[in-house]
């Protein structure tokens, strides 16, 4: 396979786009089938590069002027993420019509974000993914200037940080190639530099961001393909760490503390989940949750816990393209998608979460207490879900942008696959886990999954429960749902005074007394007036610094 | 000539192009022509002379030109800053002639950063400013015209006249006030009242990583210095030309072209402000990592008043609107690929 | 003792340009510093330094007489501070040109940094276009003399450029603002 091919995943979309746009400029729509076909022959690229190879292929194509080479790498986790990001956009595009600039930009977000995964290096990783995080906030506004949108000094800033770290790798060690990259390099104070950067540039934060704002918005079109490209990229900068580190973060103490905040984050988002007024609101936390479990697995730091954490982020791109295409009316779609949602076996959400527990129990001390929060916010997920269930659905999307059996099938294709959990641990997550971890392999095949203590016969378990879940569906109807508003399981805890701190906060002012100094008409009256003491002040002190 | 000198005299040039033929100015051509084809000889000519003292005085002429254009400002008010900073130049160049001790050299650094601000209009050293003065004759012709050359040729011949010890003086005194001129204004745009100050203060912020580039006594600061001067001169300056004609008529708009243009402004991929800035906290790495912590920080102050100022710009049409594409696609590309650029300069 | 001499009288030429207001005075003033300069520039750069700097001093001192407020106007009511200035100036200049500086030359330093400082001043103080630019001649004047300070053989255009400047800005009419 010549080296070339590794650009085709992220030429691909740009070709379109500029298709799409010269012809839209014209006065001729494309209509959503182009902006489909940008996005499907970007997956297409990625298997049609990788199947045959499944080894790294790099494009080294020289220096770019800022220390770094354009240094595109296709390899087993390139791979894996970069399908996380290219094929639930590829069905939004598909399926979900938009206007030509829409279309044209989203695909742009699509190549900037591959072009992220596809880069052999920090630093052009952060010039990527700042791209796309631009993209996606202009996607967003084209499509409703009013309604939410990230952050984005969050987005700029987890960006920025990224590329500190990429500084301090090369002016540290040289190089900020992840294959390169000396393993002295990545001490302590610099690996907080990037877990800062993940943390932000995914937005894994505790309280309500933009992974779960943008779902509240009055079309999900725009929302959708943001939270395909740009959510799984924080976790892609922590798998990539794993092999800066040599298969290891630089302290153990890193791994708990990371998993920790992933804790937090999937148990506030499951708080906040049972206490949603509407089921929009419940399913906008149920990617943030997969987040903050998909976190907690990715950083506890052993080979299984990582291909759970893979499995967990592969499933949760199959849901980002399930909820922007469910409508809030009640009904099965909603049902299964809730079901899916919330991890009921024999699912890929229950397989991957069930690993990733075990892999926390088997780690042994502390982390086994990371296992028991993961198992008791899981838990409060399932009741959460199943109130979720009669809840209202929500305010309603435009219905040409809603495809509820569509929905319905990727949802219920989570439940099947369930079965399927050891054939994709073989063939996506074991290969990246292996590119990070220094070949490190798990056994067990296509049919089982090998742990520390045990296997886990996962067609054997699994298998019955589908056949058992489908008996139940056959025989359920939805008629005996009845939606009404519920009250929450528990309230939020000081919701109320985080109400009070943020109305303090936007009701601030500076005291009258003090207003002067803030007055920057007022100080650069002063600093050039008739008589500049400013200057000569200035001047005076900048001569006394230089003479002590 | 050193090539650095005449790549950015290639940027101002092309902001005069790009002044003339795509935007349509309250100044009439002609006039908007002879200013900025006097402004471009004048720098050509800082640019061309042998010694720093002809420097000197073609920057002092320039200074009674621009103030004899006239405008808002008193003649008083519009000539002080540049004769100002002339003097504390020539101050400081016949202290470091003089034979004495050590301490005068470092005195002289300091008089040398301070003349160069002053000359620029920047913290503590501004201009007085109207919003509603020409730009020949008003402070934004120093801060995006005039200044980038002087700048690189001051800076170019600095370097020829201090000594280690006070090189390294006047390298911290930059970085400080690149750091003041970045918080402040980068704060400021976003708080001004006025949107013609924001665009002033927009400036400033900018400058401040421009002084912090020439003070990072590495490789890597004077190349960022290039690709921020490179923004100034070929981003900010157009854009803020392109705002003044849509000032009267529109109020601030929400579009997605506003979107992109706040991008551009705010230093964010894929333009070239972000590559100036991985450039920046390459060179603060290098030299001292606390300074790149701060840096960092600072850069974070740009998204406020850029978002506040490219919804300023309204929705350009016609060759505005040519213009403001050809000016994003521009520094898009070097955003990405600033190697040419980077290689032109000899750097 | 010419040299130290030559300094004084330029030091004298721009007290008294800061220190009157008239053109009279103003013309007085910059002829006089003109000729302190250009005898430093001969005793640094030759007769043809000196002619390029008192001839760029005597241009302007006549441009002056042209053009500015009638009379004389030296030491005007109020002026009590510049005179202050002037006097401390010179101090503040002997002391940097003789004591803290070493070498050759001290009567150029002195001239050329109480010039450097007086000349602006007089910008930072004026709002009369004519005493500005006036102020402005001096400065250009003091910066071709300053190019031979430390003993440094200057290049003979700066002293030139330094003469043209000063007669050119002279013969500029004097603008008042415009509103916008």
């Amino acid at each position: 396979m010549p080296s070339f091919a590794v650009v085709a995943p992220i030429a691909l979309p740009l070709v379109a786009a500029a298709v799409i746009a010269v012809c839209g400029l014209a006065g001729l729509h494309l209509g959503r089938w182009a902006a489909g076909a940008g996005a499907w022959s970007a997956v297409v690229a990625l298997v049609a590069v990788w199947l045959p190879v499944r080894s790294s292929l790099e494009l080294l194509l020289g220096s770019l002027g800022y220390g770094s080479s354009l240094d595109l790498r296709l390899d087993a986790v390139s791979f894996v993420f970069g399908l996380m990001i290219a094929t639930p956009a590829a069905v939004l595009l598909t399926l979900q019509p938009r206007s030509w600039q829409g279309s044209a930009v989203a695909l742009l977000g699509v190549a900037a974000a591959l072009a992220a995964v596809e880069a052999g290096g920090v630093v052009l990783t952060a010039i990527a993914g700042s791209t796309a995080a631009t993209v996606a906030v202009v996607s967003l506004d084209i499509e409703d200037a009013r309604a939410p949108r990230p952050s984005w000094a969050l987005l700029l800033a987890g960006w920025l940080a990224l590329t500190w770290f990429g500084a301090l790798l090369q002016v540290g060690g040289g190089t900020a190639v992840y294959s390169a990259v000396p393993v002295s390099t990545v001490t302590g104070p610099v690996f907080v530099v990037l877990a800062a950067a993940a943390l932000l540039v995914s937005c894994l934060l505790p309280w309500r961001v933009w992974p779960s704002q943008l779902w509240a918005r009055p079309s999900l079109r725009a929302a959708g393909v943001t939270v395909a490209t740009l959510y799984p990229l924080g976790f892609y900068i922590l798998v990539r760490a794993y092999e800066l580190g040599a298969g290891r973060y630089p302290h153990v103490a890193f791994n708990i503390v990371l998993a920790l905040a992933g804790i937090a984050v999937a148990v506030a988002a499951a708080v906040r989940a049972q206490a949603a007024a509407t089921r929009r609101e419940f399913l906008g936390d149920v990617i943030p949750g997969f987040g903050g479990f998909a976190l907690s697995a990715v950083a506890l730091g052993t080979p299984l816990s990582l291909v759970a954490g893979i499995i967990m982020l592969v499933t949760a791109s199959a849901l980002v393209a399930c909820l922007a295409l469910l409508p809030d009316r009640t009904g099965i779609p909603s049902l299964v998608t809730v079901a899916a949602a919330v991890g009921l076996p024999p699912g890929l959400v229950f397989g991957s979460r069930v690993v990733g527990i075990e892999s926390a129990f088997e780690g042994g001390d502390f982390l086994g207490l990371i296992g028991v929060a993961g198992a008791a916010a899981w838990a409060l997920w399932m009741v959460a879900g199943a109130r979720a269930i009669g809840l209202p659905g929500g305010r309603g999307h435009p219905a040409m942008e809603t495809f509820p059996r569509v929905a319905m099938a990727i949802a219920a294709a989570t439940i099947i696959a369930g079965p399927g959990l050891a054939l994709l641990q073989l063939g996506l997550a074991n290969p990246a886990a292996a590119q990070v971890m220094q070949g490190v392999t798990l056994g067990g095949g296509a049919t089982s999954i090998v742990t520390t203590s045990s296997v886990l016969p996962v067609v054997t378990l699994f298998t019955p429960l589908v056949l058992f879940a489908l008996l139940v569906y056959v025989g359920t109807g939805a008629s005996a749902i009845h939606t009404e508003a519920r009250p929450a399981i528990f309230p939020l805890p000081a919701a109320s005074l985080r109400r009070r701190l943020r109305a303090a906060v936007a009701t601030a002012t500076v005291p009258e007394q003090y207003r002067s100094i803030l007055n920057f008409r007022g100080l650069e009256l002063a600093a050039t007036g008739g008589r500049p003491w400013l200057w000569i002040t200035a001047l005076v002190a900048l001569a006394f610094a230089v003479t002590r | 000539m050193p090539p650095e000198e005449i790549e950015v005299l290639v940027f101002v040039a092309a902001a005069l192009i790009f002044a003339l033929v795509l935007t349509a100015p309250a100044t009439p051509p002609r006039a908007m022509l002879l200013r900025g084809g006097v402004g471009l000889a004048g720098a050509a000519a800082v640019v061309t002379v042998p010694t720093f003292e002809l420097a000197l005085f073609v920057v002092l002429a320039l200074g009674v030109l621009q103030a004899y254009i006239g405008g808002a400002r008193s003649f008083a008010l519009r000539l002080r800053p540049v004769a100002t900073a002339v003097a504390m130049i020539a101050i400081a160049l016949l202290l470091v002639r003089a034979q004495g001790p050590e301490v005068l050299d470092r005195l002289a650094a300091a008089g040398l950063a301070a003349g160069l601000a002053a000359a620029v209009g920047l913290l503590p050293f501004i201009h007085v400013f109207e919003a509603d003065e020409d730009v020949a004759s008003s402070p934004l012709a120093w801060l995006g015209y005039l200044g980038p050359v002087l700048a690189v040729v001051f800076v170019a011949r600095t370097q020829g006249v201090l000594d280690g010890a006070a090189w390294a003086a006047f390298g911290a005194i930059l970085i400080g006030l690149g750091v003041l001129n970045v918080a402040w204004g980068g704060v400021a745009a976003w708080l001004a009242t006025d949107d013609a100050a924001a665009w002033r203060y927009s400036f400033i912020a900018d400058w401040g990583l421009a002084l912090c580039g020439f003070g990072l006594t590495v490789a890597d600061g004077r190349r960022a210095t290039l690709v921020v001067l490179f923004g100034i001169a070929v981003c900010r300056l157009p854009l803020y030309l392109v705002w003044r004609q849509a000032k009267p008529q529109k109020s601030p708009t929400d579009r997605p072209v506003n979107l992109v243009v706040a991008a551009a402004l705010a230093g964010s991929a894929p333009f070239a402000g972000f590559a100036a800035r991985i450039l920046l906290l390459r060179g603060a790495t290098q030299l001292f990592w606390p300074i790149a912590l701060v840096l960092a920080l600072g850069m974070l102050l740009w998204l406020p008043g850029s978002l506040r100022l490219g919804r300023s710009v309204g929705v350009p049409r016609g060759r505005q609107a040519f213009g403001v594409a050809v000016v994003l696609v521009l520094n898009a590309v070097v955003g990405l690929y600033p190697l040419p650029l980077l290689a032109a300069a000899h750097l | 003792m010419i040299e130290i001499g030559a300094g004084i009288v330029a030091w004298a030429g721009a007290s008294l340009v800061v220190l009157g207001d008239g053109r009279r005075g103003l013309a007085l003033g910059v002829a006089i510093a003109g000729l302190g300069l250009g005898a430093l520039a001969w005793l640094d750069a030759g007769p043809a330094a000196a002619a390029a700097v008192a001839a760029g001093g005597m241009v302007a001192a006549a441009a002056r007489l042209l053009n500015g407020q009638p009379g004389w106007r030296v030491m005007p009511a109020g002026s009590t501070p510049r005179l202050v200035l002037c006097v401390t100036v010179a101090l503040v200049g002997l002391w940097i040109g003789f004591a803290v500086t070493t070498g050759p030359g001290g009567g150029t330093r002195f001239a050329a940094l109480t010039l450097l400082v007086l000349a602006p001043a007089r910008i930072l103080w004026s709002e009369d276009p004519a005493a500005l630019l006036t102020a402005t001649g001096v400065l250009a004047l003091a910066m071709g003399v300053a190019a031979a300070a430390g003993g440094v053989t200057a290049d003979i255009w700066a002293y030139v450029a330094a003469g043209l400047l000063a007669s050119a800005v002279a013969w500029l009419p004097p603008r008042t603002p415009r509103a916008a």
